[in-house]
């Protein structure tokens, strides 16, 4: 009885396995050579590539973190803003405190961004839907706010990182080095069974919690480890920037960018935090002679990909891709 | 000494209280179209703000007085929020309920670029000779262009209510907000009343700024503050009733007061939202209670 309903599953799972064997380590190889090639690029290029392929690495390692949450866990948060400044106002301060090496400061700064979303996740899951993502909007201004008023951490005016900013290709193979964790830790996440939770929790969150998944833990843990990666990226920031202020560090344009990454580069998707990244920091450098509409473009592009792209741009490759293989018209890509 | 601080805390509950009424009216086309279209309105704050620099815009050009230009302003914003809808919310109304957050979402960006740009980041706010008076009442000193403000609230909070609970556009507007399929079925044209409802909560937004440019400073990114006030109104005051929010915001305006008055005024806008926080987490039933 058992076997007959396993059966379809187990066809499927070998006729899988048959079709990718060949395919998986090669994709391994070409992503390492990739990042070997990535890692390369300071000794062919100079500081203006450097700069920008540290956004592009800045931008993916966000949006990726992004992405467990909103993309696989349909928590879509407009608070990462809190995240980048908990982690740049942590590395900052620790670092001039103790004079931490930069690793330890990012690891601290990816343990203090991670502790404040499980602080707030109580209040915050209580909150479904829209009202999650209202909730979290409103849970970065309130910090950004405290931050300015507060004169603890500096207020208005910030605080000074005293240890001396790396030059500008360490910091390009930091971020190299950033977004390759970043990406390891999700995928490694996407490769385990919580994966499914996570997609459960995407769909339906009471049958997933009626189907017996741990649905908060799961939520929890989705939150607390995109918090953590964001936090990191923030803490580097801090230590490219060497001076930090509540309205850069907190600001509102970070959620911006890491929501118009990951949405025109494709939601719920593997490459589509990459995809989008290289897009809009490239189309940022085609409109550098244009600052004052630069963000206005990115929107109405959000917008374009939004109403006739839901998957985005990596979404919209693979179903053309797939139409072009096929011959029909390709399944969505999530 | 126990004096002072009495006559401090009447002089900032009666400020409060006045406050609050123009907090209700910045939130209360947040909370129509939340309540009427299910959409959480990330724009909203933008429309306000478009309503304070429409206002200056009128004054420096036409030498209108913002009082008078009230209604045009209104009409103006209400006249930009309806092709939003129709052109690009509408037709992702099928989409689940992302797609239309976020695309409001991409909106506001959009909109606070553009204010920059035709306006530079300054900070500024509307001068006339009623907004730099004040009159003594018994205890208390009322800046004139908070009383101004108020009853011109109470005014469109009561036209509002009217026209949900007692016109044929309100019935509709009720039928569609509480089944929209069913409502359909029985002939109620509910994807026009939608791009209505986005209009008229436009309009009152943009309405709403102008008497915030009166009453405060501005600057294109202010939207963003506008909004989350409008939120923590509508959570205070429970969705989809004009009662509700008037009373979000006076509750708003009090605690924002008496917030300022015991921590300092930078501290106002952080109390109004520690305030929000907090009731989201232990009473969201009060956003929930319709949806449900």
């Amino acid at each position: 009885m058992t076997s007959l309903i396993v059966r379809p599953q187990v066809v499927s799972r070998v006729a899988g396995a048959k079709a990718g064997r060949s395919r998986v380590p090669a994709a391994v190889v070409l992503i390492l050579l990739g990042i070997v090639a990535l890692a390369a690029l300071p000794y062919l290029f100079g500081p203006y590539e450097q700069q920008v392929g540290y956004r592009i690495l800045q931008l993916g390692a966000l949006a990726t973190a992004w992405n467990l949450l909103a993309g696989y866990g349909g928590l879509v948060s407009l608070g990462s803003a809190a995240f980048v400044g908990i982690g740049a106002y942590t590395a900052t301060e620790l670092g001039n405190a103790l004079r931490w090496p930069l690793p330890v400061l990012l690891l601290a700064a990816a343990g203090a961004a991670a502790g404040f979303a499980v602080l707030v996740s109580p209040a915050m899951f209580r909150l479904r839907g829209l009202y999650f993502t209202v909730g979290t909007l409103a849970l970065a201004e309130a910090l950004r706010i405290l931050m300015v008023d507060l004169p603890t951490f500096g207020g208005a005016g910030g605080i000074v990182l005293r240890t001396p900013t790396p030059a500008a290709y360490a910091l390009y193979w930091w971020a190299l080095g950033v977004a390759v964790v970043s990406t390891t830790v999700v995928l490694s996440i996407m490769a385990t069974p919580m994966s499914l939770s996570l997609r459960a929790v995407r769909d339906d969150e009471d049958v997933a919690r009626q189907l017996g998944v741990f649905t908060f833990w799961t939520k929890l843990g989705a939150f607390a480890v995109s918090a953590a990666l964001i936090g990191i990226v923030g803490g580097l920031q801090a230590a490219k920037l060497g001076v930090i202020e509540p309205y850069g560090a907190f600001g509102l344009s970070w959620t911006v960018d890491i929501v118009a990454v990951a949405i025109i580069g494709g939601m719920g998707t593997r490459a589509g935090p990459w995809i989008g990244a290289v897009f809009v920091v490239l189309l940022a450098e085609f409109l550098q002679d244009y600052p004052g509409i630069h963000l206005a473009i990115t929107g109405a592009v959000l917008i374009a990909v939004i109403r006739f792209a839901p998957q985005g741009l990596s979404g919209a490759a693979a179903s053309a891709l797939a139409r072009l293989r096929d011959g029909w018209p390709g399944r969505a890509a999530r | 000494m126990h004096l002072t601080a009495g006559s401090e805390l009447i002089q900032a509950t009666s400020n409060g209280l006045l406050l609050g009424g123009l907090f209700a009216l910045t939130a209360l086309g947040l909370s129509l179209v939340l309540g009427v279209m299910r959409l959480v309105n990330l724009v909203h704050g933008e429309f306000v703000i478009v309503g304070s620099y429409l206002a200056t815009v009128l004054l420096d050009s036409a030498g209108l007085d913002p009082l008078l230009a009230l209604p045009l302003v209104a009409l103006l914003a209400g006249g930009l929020a309806y092709p939003v809808q129709r052109l690009l919310l509408q037709p992702l109304a099928r989409h689940g309920e992302q797609a239309p957050l976020l695309t409001t979402f991409a909106l506001s960006v959009i909109a606070q670029n553009l204010l920059i740009l035709g306006f530079t980041g300054d900070t500024r706010s509307i001068d006339r000779p009623y907004t730099r008076t004040s009159v003594a009442l018994g205890p208390v000193t009322l800046p004139v262009i908070y009383l101004i403000a108020f009853a011109i609230a109470l005014a469109v909070c009561a036209a509002v209510h009217v026209l949900v609970a007692h016109s044929r556009f309100g019935r509709r507007l009720r039928a569609a907000s509480e089944d929209p399929d069913a409502a359909a079925v029985i002939g109620v044209p509910v994807a026009r009343l939608h791009a209505i409802t986005y209009a008229l909560g436009g309009a009152i937004a943009g309405l709403s700024g102008a008497l915030v440019g009166m009453a405060f400073s501005f600057t294109p990114t202010s939207g963003t503050q506008y909004l989350l006030t409008g939120f923590a109104v509508v959570v205070l005051g429970g969705l989809g009733s004009v009662k509700g929010t008037l009373l979000g915001g006076v509750l708003l305006g009090v605690a924002e007061s008496w917030g300022a008055l015991a921590l300092g005024d930078g501290y106002r806008m952080l109390v109004g939202l520690v305030v929000f926080l907090i009731l989201l987490a232990v009473r969201p039933q009060g956003l929930f209670g319709r949806a449900a």
